[in-house]
């Protein structure tokens, strides 16, 4: 622990951080550009710059020292007393953002940053409402770096910080600056273009508007879009994100600060894989098949509908010709309430887990850094509850079989009735699972899109994508981790929790927590909520 | 994206003697027997019966008539600027929607296929039905593309018909530009 | 065949008959012209011009409307109570034409084929309790009204029924009382009889010696209560826009909404006529003793000419009044009829009763008319009370007299 003293107050901090982290977490609103807290520290935007108290050369009386210091690269230390509410820092910082706004080209209407954008919060809280430049302006057009990324430069401030992440994080130094003084840019090697599989939380930390996410561009402007905390699908690392949305519509994922989990970054594959939720070719009805005729219903059918069939199929071909094959898509709560209508069913019924997708080997960043602890990894593993399905199939006990002998069971048309869940978001169904499905005597199928197994189901129940479910995932570590729903339910499906609350005989409305209470007493790991801290109110 | 804290105020209680009460004038005689007063009032409206220049002087015929105006601020049907080479002047930046209090603005933005230029409407919808005429979208456009104009013969017989989409926007614009010239040549590079 | 149509029109009943297709075409014209001298009196108050757009002068302008009425969607909202509904607007509509059989519109003539002993009156039933008949029908409008509210299944509907029940409930009575002193004034319940009874002189005025002279606050409060019992401004609380949205026909449309509308002029027409024939002489035109007494039928078209005009008048006061004075509030409008109108006409009842008893000559109300006004003025409460917090605060202006 250390104390040191910011502009006449107190503030205990830990002992390995710079005084500026220390302000940050104080709730003092200090600016800054080039500092990142995941990345190293350059010390060059020259806004967090402070007083410091140090003993005079010769006197050894202790005065404010006459040069400033910045902030960001100054350790503390017990005692040390600095300030950042004189005279000499607020004349800095408007120094210091006038040079940043000299070439700069003030189109904002059309910037896709505007409203997040740290050059606009700083001129206006720091900076001068007006420019004395009387020279004329740099242009300098835009650059195509990537596939996934646009450059504009005359908008940016050469804080370093996509240089530097590009080296320290990625691992794949594609970007660099070129040139020195006022016309230095930022630029990557020619015929090397950015394409690391990180590349889009450059866009993230690119403080203004200079580095764009070419699939956002233009979409959205920022402030009309809202956020919801969520968990990213992709894979069973369990990013936290930020799902924003506006209109019914899901505009873009951020990653959302987690230590330990993914920190401030979010892979390219996370960050772009939302776009299964609009696909025009989800299934949007419930399905009643009759022979060879399709109806339907009101999904207020749907509970009595699925006992009936259940219980009559128990009752004609016995408990254990019962079956369910959960998803590592759903959410705990979806299986357990799943879990738990099958088994109030049938008791004997059998339980198992869907394929597991994987995807080669878990890939670290840095990348090439042999031994040295990696600063980010995109598991193998592409779905994001596997850890949470096992723990709900292990709280229900009984019979429960591994996907192989699931899908023999079927072919072997030892199943009179079965709920097969998918959610997947693309065509999971393997060859032999497709066939099995057709020898299932009642077969119900929870999918997102058709395949063979929705093709031979009798009813079909549209699922949906976890933007518009909540509940909770269990990531890699064993960390149980809400998200919630972000957009209302495509027209014609109803949230999956909402429907297995309703089969699992609970009334009113699907409440994720109040679910998650009611596992937590017979599995009390799903008690205990990982939920990522805020980040500072004013570190970005 | 932080926002600013807005400054709470005080909560001001009002107190008994920031109240100046003031008692109803008695009546006199003939304002309690009402009737003098009803016969004054009949005899005022009686009056303006006869009024027949009055009449002719303010109602104003519409179709007939039309009604001079100030028209470079009436505030009637929007339209769309077009630069000076013929070219929607907006470009997208979604102020005017977002100023809109009655939401009734619709844009949907792209990348725009000329050189000196950033972003351009590839959708720009107005619900006329929806609008109040408030001018907020002419306040808040950084580039005085959008404006209204001093067209108030605002007709249509379905609801569609009265969402004036970008064509028909610049179609007004190209009718009244005459009428109300555009404030200016606008200061683009964007 | 000729001869057939001489018998028919020389009989009364038959006579009578006639008449009454008559006028159910008359005043149906009448109705829909006085809604457009509505608008042009509201136009020309408000200084506007009014509907100029059918016709020359908008003049077929309740053409255009009449179609629109029969035109438009009839609407019946899905949870009213159909029967009711359907039946209100005809009940009131019904109630409002039926008054009219007992106006007398010309009195006594006869046909020049007719023999001299014979003679008609020109009235569709010419009965002894003519009066009394008028009373009871028009208080029957209020069903209407009533009908109409409760059958909206809306609560706006509802409270505009229940005004204008508790509204006419109210009135009837001081209309009743003054009915009543026209009534021992003259002698007759027949309002033919009365009408001929103001034939007299008056104060030298040969044929002016109409009851209004001797009457005249009667014939105010008769007026006063005549615009309640329609529903007119300023006593239109059953149907006032701001708290009721349109009161008892707010779930009307089309038709139905057109016959509250016909009923509601039909109304004032008979009020017109009732007030014209009690207090202003009727069809008599002073100081014309060939048009008052003559029995030719060209004499007859001009009596009803000259009663025509008389109640053109009165309705055109009810819309002068309607433009000019704002709608009172429902308690204002109780208490002026209970504490204002109720003792002020049993005064009128006691004086002219003591006239008739006494024998004294008729002039003598005049009198006490001027003494009830003096003592009503007399009587009336002076400012407003203070009451609730304002009394507790602390007065910094004093503001007096006005």
């Amino acid at each position: 622990m250390a104390t040191i003293i910011i502009d006449g107050q107190s503030i205990d901090c830990t002992d390995n951080v710079t005084v500026l982290q220390a302000a940050l977490e104080a709730g003092w609103d200090v600016p800054h550009y080039c500092y990142h807290p995941g990345l190293s520290v350059v010390a060059s935007c020259r806004l967090c710059l402070m007083e410091l108290k140090l003993p005079h050369p010769k006197t050894k009386e202790m005065g404010w020292a006459p040069r400033l210091f910045p902030s960001c690269q100054t350790p503390v230390k017990d005692g040390l007393e600095v300030r950042f509410d004189s005279e000499k820092i607020t004349e800095n910082r408007r120094h210091c953002m006038e040079y940043y706004l000299l070439n700069h080209p003030l189109d904002c209407p059309v910037c896709d940053q505007a409203g997040e954008c740290y050059l606009q919060d700083y001129s206006r809280k720091f900076g001068d409402s007006s420019s004395r430049m009387v020279e004329v302006k740099n242009k300098n057009p835009k650059k195509d770096i990537g596939s996934k990324t646009l450059l504009y430069q005359d908008r940016c401030v050469m804080c370093s910080r996509c240089v530097r992440f590009c080296d320290e994080v990625a691992g794949t130094s594609e970007l660099c600056i070129v040139d020195r003084g006022s016309k230095s840019e930022i630029d990557i090697f020619p015929g090397i273009p950015l394409e690391n599989e990180l590349q889009g939380n450059v866009v993230d930390i690119c403080p203004v508007g200079s580095l764009l996410d070419k699939d956002f561009l233009m979409d959205q402007r920022v402030w009309s879009l809202k956020r919801a905390k969520s968990v990213c699908p992709g894979c069973s690392a369990g990013c936290t994100i930020h799902v924003d949305h506006n209109a019914g519509q899901v505009w873009r994922l951020k990653p959302r600060f987690n230590p330990g989990v993914n920190d401030w970054w979010m892979c390219d594959e996370g960050r772009f894989g939302w776009k299964h939720v609009h696909d025009p070719k989800r299934l949007n009805r419930l399905m009643v098949r009759r022979g060879a005729e399709t109806e339907s219903p009101d999904w207020s059918v749907l509970p009595e509908l699925a006992r009936f069939r259940f219980e009559r199929a128990a009752s004609d071909a016995g408990t254990d010709k019962i079956g369910a094959l959960l998803s590592p898509f759903m959410s705990c709560e979806e299986a357990w309430l799943l879990v738990r209508f099958i088994r109030g069913v049938a008791p004997e019924s059998v339980l198992a887990m869907g394929p597991v997708p994987t995807d080669g080997e878990d890939r670290t960043f840095p990348k090439g850094s042999n031994g040295s602890t990696p600063k980010f990894t995109i598991r193998a593993e592409k779905c994001p509850n596997r850890r949470g399905i096992e723990m709900v199939l292990k709280g229900a006990g009984g019979r429960v079989i591994s996907f192989d002998a699931f899908v023999k069971l079927a072919a072997d048309g030892a199943l009179a009735a079965a709920w097969i869940a998918g959610g997947y978001p693309n065509d999971w169904v393997t060859k032999p699972l497709g066939s099995a499905a057709v020898k299932v005597g009642d077969l119900f199928a929870q999918d997102m899109f058709e395949n063979a197994v929705t093709e031979a189901a009798a009813v079909v129940v549209p699922s949906c994508s976890w933007a518009e479910r909540s509940g909770c995932f269990v990531n890699h570590q064993g960390r149980v981790q809400p998200f919630e729903s972000a957009i209302a339910p495509l027209d014609g499906c109803q949230r999956d929790g909402q429907f297995l609350y309703a089969l699992a005989e609970e009334t009113g409305l699907y409440d994720a927590a109040g679910v998650r209470a009611k596992m937590a007493a017979t599995m009390p790991a799903f008690g205990e909520l990982h939920v990522a801290p805020e980040e500072p109110r004013f570190a970005h | 994206m932080d926002s600013d804290q807005v400054e709470q105020r005080p909560a001001r209680d009002w107190k008994a003697t920031d109240v100046i009460c003031v008692d109803q004038p008695e009546l006199t005689t003939a304002e309690r027997l009402y009737l003098p007063q009803v016969f004054g009032g009949l005899a005022t409206t009686f009056r303006h019966m006869f009024k027949k220049r009055v009449r002719e002087q303010t109602v104003v015929q519409y179709p007939e008539q039309k009604r001079e105006m100030r028209k470079e601020i009436y505030r009637g049907v929007h339209r769309l600027n077009r630069d000076e080479q013929g070219r929607v002047a907006c470009v997208a930046c979604f102020m005017c929607e977002t100023a809109c209090p009655a939401h009734c603005i619709h844009i949907e933005g792209a990348l725009s296929p000329w050189e000196d230029r950033e972003k351009y409407p590839i959708k720009f919808d107005i619900d006329e039905l929806r609008c109040i005429y408030c001018g907020m979208c002419e306040e808040a456009c950084p580039v005085d593309a959008i404006e209204l104009t001093p067209e108030y013969h605002l007709v249509g017989s379905t609801r569609d018909e009265m969402i004036y989409d970008r064509e028909k926007l610049l179609m007004v614009y190209d009718r009244t530009k005459e009428d109300k010239p555009r404030k200016g040549p606008a200061v683009t590079g964007y | 065949m000729l001869d057939w149509i001489k018998s028919v029109l020389s009989d009364q009943f038959g006579f009578g008959i006639v008449l009454m297709a008559v006028l159910l075409v008359a005043i149906l014209t009448a109705v829909a012209y006085s809604i457009l001298l509505e608008r042009k009196v509201s136009a020309w108050i408000q200084d506007r011009f009014g509907p100029n757009r059918v016709g020359p002068y908008g003049l077929l302008q309740p053409v255009a409307d009449g179609l629109k009425m029969l035109l438009k969607e009839d609407i019946i909202p899905r949870n009213v109570d159909r029967a009711l509904f359907i039946l209100a607007p005809w009940m009131i509509f019904v109630v409002a034409m039926v008054g009219f059989a007992v106006i007398p519109w010309g009195g006594q003539f006869r046909w020049p084929w007719m023999d001299e002993g014979e003679i008609l009156q020109a009235q569709v039933a010419s009965i002894d309790i003519g009066l009394l008949y008028i009373l009871a029908v028009s208080s029957l409008g209020v069903y209407g009204v009533v009908l109409g509210g409760w059958a909206s299944n809306n609560k706006y509907s509802f409270y505009g029924g229940m005004r204008a029940a508790a509204q006419m409930l109210s009135y009837e009575v001081p209309m009743g009382m003054v009915i009543l002193t026209v009534i021992l004034a003259t002698g007759h319940v027949r309002l033919e009889s009365m009408v001929v009874a103001q034939t007299g002189t008056f104060f030298g005025l040969h044929g002016f010696d109409w009851m209004f002279w001797y009457h005249p606050i009667g014939a105010l409060l008769l007026f006063i209560s005549a615009l309640a019992e329609a529903n007119r401004t300023p006593f239109d609380l059953a149907e006032c826009e701001q708290e009721l949205v349109g009161g008892y026909h707010t779930e009307y449309s089309a038709m139905k909404m057109g016959l509250f509308f016909l009923a509601e002029y039909a109304h004032m027409i008979t009020s017109s006529a009732l007030i014209v024939a009690l207090f202003f002489g009727g069809y008599l035109l002073p100081g014309w003793s060939w048009l008052n007494t003559s029995e030719s039928a060209l004499a007859m078209f001009c009596r009803v000419g000259v009663f025509g005009f008389k109640i053109l008048f009165v309705i055109f006061v009810y819309m002068w009044i309607r433009w000019t004075i704002p709608r009172f509030r429902y308690d204002q409008l109780m208490r002026i009829a209970w504490k204002g109108f109720v003792p002020i006409s049993m005064a009128l009842v006691v004086l002219q009763g003591i006239v008739v008893y006494a024998e004294w000559p008729q002039w003598v109300t005049i009198l006490g008319n001027v003494a009830v006004v003096l003592v009503v003025a007399a009587a009336m409460p002076r400012g407003r009370p203070v009451t609730g917090r304002q009394a507790s605060l602390e007065r910094k202006v004093q503001v007096s007299g006005g």
